[in-house]
């Protein structure tokens, strides 16, 4: 067991990360020892990325312990880089963070001024000048080639800037220069956000904080106001939507809903949060109140513009789009669902329940297959009867279905239904499907599942569904 | 539970009767009118006529009816009458509307899922259905509220299974008011399911009848499963006396005709529609022993 991480206290004792427990101890009696969880570390170093959400979309993990925050384009919405910087690290510190911030041109030339503890906001132009000062080690490089470089004799990064490249190249590998390139900008380094950018996205930072759950959702009304416009001149509406909302003690609580159709009008976008919100209402925490509420549309689709006839007809159409919006922020996606036809013979895959899209409302694709008599209702599962057919390969005389012994009176078949073998492989079993009457007038659709005489197991009957 | 509900019933009447005396008999008023337009709203024909008389002219299109099986190997059978109802109220009324058929997933495990190729052999187009599948009954109850308060379906169908608590009389009279505002059938389906008191204007008791014969032209094929029949027990109406029939859906015509080897012959009424893309059964379906033919001899020994 060695150590992981150090508070100050220790930190100041001498103690180091790395050292083993029992020499710790030996050191330091008192010594208190909780042990590590990376996936609580993890969970707290992804909360702060949504945190951080709030200066940029951009936000990447980096490691276990850093965070990219690509904040081209946004400084001005908080007064500038200076600004921005400063107002994070109070926040942070608030927060009770110890964070070491670093701004400057490229990601690899922050994150080396943050690991040397050059905590500023670098002016363009000195990107080279401040890294020729700071430690080979600051340019996230393997710790072998560190090693080799160190025996060289190279420890700064202005000792290995103006070598002859290739030699560089060959002796420690293409990784160095890589980096070196990556901090001054030669070369580009893209940040991948953790999270998917939206699409378009709307902003209120509040003065003062709000809890109720009317106030968040006439925000929302608002911030769907300030995107319509934008939605109708690009001919869109949004598909997904996001309300995300960042809590005063640094929790961020998002709420997603999915619209069935492209939606831009921002009462029914509020709509679907209201059912949203109601749904999630034991879970939903304000503690001291929302201080910023961000409405983002993450993806959309295509709206064009209908014009309204006299008699507006099409309202229907309107109102089942609502009804189903509102069911599914409810009660989650795929409650409402729509049976489709496929082509496959099949039956549990010729018939799905697909989950509600406008495009299936139309002429079903598999409609011009032969209509075959088929039960009503199908089980997901196919249930196993004991059933004792009076030859072998005949339908059955009796069986016992659910504890219960029907006696059948007439039946139709066998039709034959083979395995899909592209899907199932070649040693799936044929079915024979008996459409079967009992003396109760009770219609039901047995099959028996393999051959007599092809393996060594008997066949099996199953209840597949049953009839009007 | 009976005496529940019947202190329930009775409870209700004292609070129209409270209601009546501080309101100026308003409130009874209301429901006078509101019953009246119902009589406008009309009733659907189900093109039987001794049942249709019965019910004085058809089962009701607005507001609640109920539809029970008293056993779950039923259910297929009242899901058949219930569909095949809300399939004729959209074809009649609103045909460009779909219908929604709630099923709570208790009773979608129990007795199957809707299929959509089992629909169209049954006459309906599985475009005109959608179903919904919430997990329990007070979520159940609140999509069927919110369906009736848009104009988006033709009709409501409701399935529950037995005979939950947190669905009494309440509820089932403020889901019948919903419907009659909204002018929509709302048809409870309820599998596996006692008697129960209830606001339903009118309670069947569906049940599997043996089916007849499949015909082809004038004859029938012996030994073949036809048309699918329910016997239909009328439990609660406004006609006092319990009656039962007995029914055959043709898919093909999508018409109801009474069962019986008289109305068979003249089972083709010149009203309904035949479906489209249907044409007779293929060799596959047909009966499963051949019959035999001539007769069978016994021959000598060859020895």
């Amino acid at each position: 067991m060695r150590l992981a991480a150090l508070d100050e206290l220790a930190a100041r004792v001498g103690l180091r990360v790395g050292q083993g427990v029992a020499e710790a101890r030996a050191c330091l009696p008192d010594l208190d020892i909780i042990e590590a969880d990376e996936a609580a570390d993890a969970r707290l170093l992804a909360s702060l990325a949504d945190w951080c959400g709030r200066y940029t979309p951009l936000v990447a993990l980096h490691g276990d312990n850093a965070l990219f925050l690509d904040v081209t384009g946004c400084c001005h919405l908080f007064g500038g880089e200076r600004a921005l910087f400063d107002d994070l690290a109070a926040r942070l510190f608030h927060m009770g963070f110890e964070a070491r911030l670093a701004l400057s041109a490229t990601p690899g030339l922050s994150y080396a001024m943050a690991f040397s503890g050059r905590q500023q906001v670098l002016p363009t132009g000195e990107e080279a000048a401040m890294l020729r000062g700071l430690p080979l080690s600051a340019l996230r490089l393997e710790a072998a080639t560190l090693d080799g470089l160190a025996q060289a004799g190279l420890k700064r990064a202005g000792d290995i800037m103006n070598l002859p490249r290739a030699p560089l190249a060959r002796r420690f590998g293409p990784d160095v220069l890589t980096r070196l390139d990556q901090a001054l900008g030669r070369e580009g380094e893209p940040v991948s956000p953790r999270l998917p950018v939206a699409a378009l996205s709307a902003e209120r930072q509040l003065a003062e904080p709000v809890t109720g759950e009317e106030d968040i959702l006439a925000l929302a009304e608002h911030l769907g106001g300030n995107l319509e416009e934008v939605l109708t001149q690009r001919g869109l509406g949004g598909l997904n939507f996001a309300l995300t909302l960042y809590r005063v003690d640094g929790k961020v609580v998002p709420i997603a809903v999915r619209a069935p159709a492209p939606l831009k009008a921002a009462a029914r976008i509020a709509g679907l949060f209201r059912e949203r919100l109601a749904a999630i209402h034991d879970d939903f925490d304000a503690g001291y109140g929302f201080e910023t509420v961000r409405l983002s549309v993450l993806a959309t689709g295509p709206l064009a513009p209908v014009q309204p006839d006299f008699a507006s007809a099409g309202r229907s159409d309107l109102s089942l789009d609502d009804f189903v919006g509102k069911v599914e922020a409810r009660l989650g996606g795929g409650v409402i669902r729509v049976p489709v036809l496929n082509e496959s013979h099949i039956p549990e895959r010729a018939s799905a329940l697909a989950p509600f899209s406008r495009d299936l409302m139309v002429s079903p694709a598999a409609s011009h297959w032969p209509a075959r008599l088929r039960p009503m209702r199908l089980f997901a599962h196919p249930e196993p009867v004991e059933a004792i057919a009076e030859v072998p390969e005949g339908p059955p005389i009796t069986f016992r279905w659910r504890r219960t012994f029907h006696r059948v009176s007439r039946a139709e078949g066998p039709e034959r239904i083979e395995a899909e073998w592209w899907i199932d492989g070649e040693a799936a079993h044929p079915r024979d499907y008996f459409r079967i009457e009992d003396q109760g007038g009770r219609r039901f659709w047995l099959y028996r599942e393999g051959l007599y005489g092809a393996s060594q197991l008997p066949p099996r009957w199953f209840m597949h569904g049953v009839f009007a | 539970m009976a005496n529940a509900a019947l202190a329930k019933a009775n409870l209700h009447a004292l609070r129209q009767v409270v209601a009546a005396i501080e309101e100026g008999r308003q409130h009874t008023g209301k429901l006078e009118e509101a019953s009246q337009r119902d009589e406008a709203a009309g009733r659907l024909a189900l093109g039987v006529e001794a049942f249709d008389a019965r019910l004085e002219g058809g089962l009701p299109v607005t507001g609640l009816c109920e539809l029970r099986a008293a056993l779950t190997m039923d259910a297929g059978a009242a899901t058949g009458f219930a569909l095949a109802l809300s399939s004729l109220v959209q074809e009649r009324l609103r045909p460009e509307r779909p219908i929604l058929w709630i099923s709570e997933r208790e009773a979608g495990r129990e007795a199957g899922l809707a299929h959509a190729a089992g629909l169209v052999s049954f006459g309906i187009s599985p475009s005109s259905l959608i179903t919904a599948h919430p997990r329990r009954i007070e979520e159940a109850l609140w999509v069927a509220e919110s369906a009736l308060q848009t104009e988006a379906f033709s009709a409501v169908v409701l399935e529950v299974r037995g005979n939950p608590a947190k669905f009494g009389l309440t509820e089932s009279r403020r889901l019948h008011l919903k419907a009659r505002e909204a002018r929509l059938p709302l048809l409870l389906l309820r599998q596996a399911g006692e008697e129960e008191a209830s606001s339903a204007q009118l309670r069947f008791l569906i049940e599997a009848a043996p089916a007849g014969l499949r015909r082809i032209d004038r004859y029938s094929a012996p030994g073949t499963i036809g048309h699918p029949a329910f016997r239909i027990t009328v439990e609660k109406s406004r006609n006092p006396a319990p009656f039962a029939f007995t029914m055959e859906w043709n898919a093909d015509d999508r018409q109801f005709c009474l069962a019986g080897p008289d109305s068979l012959s003249g089972a083709v009424h010149a009203s309904g529609t035949a479906h489209p893309h249907r044409s007779p059964a293929a060799s596959a379906d047909g009966p499963d022993r051949t019959d035999q033919m001539g007769r069978v001899l016994a021959f000598s020994r060859a020895s």
